[in-house]
């Protein structure tokens, strides 16, 4: 096991942060990037911008089927099945 | 065994937003967490750990079951909420910040850091945990590791005499 | 459609490999409601994948049609070694990139310099190696929390990030594309683009970086 440092900067948070996120941090490591945030407003606020900039991203997805889209999708599979 | 817990003012938990069981007349519920030390679990402060988790409202709570100590936190199993440490109130938050600061000072002016004495006061509206992690930096920028573990372990010794700690 | 979030991956994975199965039988009997069922989970998902490839929504919504004829007449072959999702991902992946390579989609210079050690944040924002507290922030990101929803929500700023995620380069944008937008895990994108776990992080970490900066500078001016 790795030894970790006893304390990180904020540089290093804006590099860690993903991997906080996406729970890919070793515990030791995500120990001392939470201890970091337990002290600096500024992380924290920078960890959640990335929280959010996830969020909004998500809204650019679409789950309307345009109903013609739809029509022509059943026609082919209908017509798969005859064949 | 016994340790202790910061909270959000609200009863939170500061980095998982968990609503924790509140003590009234009788301890809180117990809460279970699988043991997996590589993520979830119940994470509390041994009198050593406080330091580096000062928040706005202290616990002490009972831990049960395999209890991990990873140098900065003790990790269990299953936890409760026995009471709030009242003595840990605004007053005793603003003394610990100050008492932070002025350590800050005196170890920065006895090097003569002073572009280090100059970033502290202007830290001190972001409160003790900040402080508290200026202080032990700077004692690192003077002795190393073992000033800034030095610095942690008064920052303890502050707490559990201010604070009446019996673990 | 449900969005990953890494505490429910693996139970995920059972549930999903499960209901592909009773899926495809239905399907292979030819039975619509479960075809519509299929193009309605997908579709939205799909789009965004091939979006990430080619230049206009048209030219996507192309890629999908000639996608699904590719998912019906590939029925009856699927192996399950993958599961749907990612063969569905896949298939979309094949067609978009031969479109997008036809409609040569420009590529910002600035993307194509070498990546390797790019910062997530300019490194002049930080406090440097002979002041106190090297590597802290010399002013603190601002607190969005503060902004109201319409602001975050609104159409500006969607427009904003539409147009960040344009300009990443290809990697970057399919990863954002198929975890943050499409609502992947990062085990399906690592099956789907044979990426590693640590290197799909990367590009991740690289795209939501960029998207994070560029909405920065949309919402501190605003």
């Amino acid at each position: 096991m790795s030894h970790s440092p006893l304390h990180i900067s904020c540089q290093d948070v804006v590099e860690l942060v993903t991997d906080y996120v996406e729970q890919a941090l070793p515990a030791e490591e995500a120990a001392v990037f939470e201890q970091h945030l337990n002290f600096c407003d500024g992380c924290v606020w920078y960890v959640d911008q990335v929280r959010k900039t996830i969020d909004v991203v998500g809204e650019l997805r679409t789950e309307d089927v345009p109903v013609e889209t739809k029509v022509k999708l059943l026609t082919a599979f209908r017509d798969w099945r005859r064949e | 065994m016994n340790a202790y817990k910061f909270l959000r003012p609200d009863g939170s938990g500061v980095f998982t937003g968990f609503r924790w069981p509140l003590p009234g007349r009788v301890p809180g519920a117990w809460v279970r967490a699988d043991l997996d030390p590589c993520h979830s679990g119940i994470h509390a402060c041994a009198p050593q750990h406080l330091p580096l988790w000062i928040g706005h409202a202290l616990y002490e709570v009972e831990l049960d079951g395999e209890v991990v100590d990873d140098a900065m936190k003790l990790v269990a199993s299953r936890g409760r909420l026995l009471r709030r440490i009242e003595g840990w109130d605004e007053q005793a938050y603003a003394d610990y910040t100050r008492m932070c600061a002025d350590r800050a000072h005196e170890l920065a002016r006895g090097r003569g850091l002073q572009n280090w004495d100059a970033v502290i006061e202007p830290s001190v509206p972001e409160g003790g945990a900040l402080l508290g992690f200026v202080a032990a930096r700077i004692a690192e920028e003077v002795d190393g590791e073992t000033g800034y573990h030095r610095e942690r372990a008064g920052q303890t010794e502050w707490l559990r005499d201010r604070l009446q700690l019996s673990s | 459609m449900k969005r990953y979030s890494p505490c429910e991956g693996t139970v995920n994975c059972a549930t999903i490999a499960a209901s592909d199965a009773a899926l495809l039988e239905r399907l292979r009997a030819g039975d619509e409601a479960a075809f519509e069922q299929l193009v309605e989970s997908y579709y939205g998902m799909m789009l965004s994948v091939a979006q990430s490839y080619v230049k206009t929504r048209a030219v996507a919504e192309e890629v999908l049609q000639d996608a699904w004829l590719g998912v019906i007449q590939g029925l009856n072959r699927f192996q399950g070694r993958s599961s749907l999702k990612t063969w569905i991902i896949s298939i979309v992946i094949n067609i978009a990139k031969t479109r997008g390579a036809r409609e040569a989609r420009t590529v910002p210079f600035t993307a194509l310099a070498p990546a390797g050690e790019e910062a997530a944040v300019e490194p002049e924002r930080f406090r440097g190696a002979g002041d106190a507290f090297p590597g802290h922030w010399w002013a603190y990101p601002s607190n969005w929390n503060e902004r109201p929803d319409e602001v975050i929500l609104g159409r500006e700023t969607l427009q904003a990030v539409t147009e960040a995620i344009e300009q990443l380069p290809e990697a970057q944008r399919v990863v954002i594309a198929m975890r943050d937008v499409a609502g992947c895990s990062p085990e399906e994108v690592c099956e789907t683009l044979e990426l590693s776990e640590g290197n799909q992080r990367v590009l991740l970490h690289r795209a939501r970086s960029r998207v994070r900066a560029s909405l920065e500078r949309h919402l501190d001016v605003a």
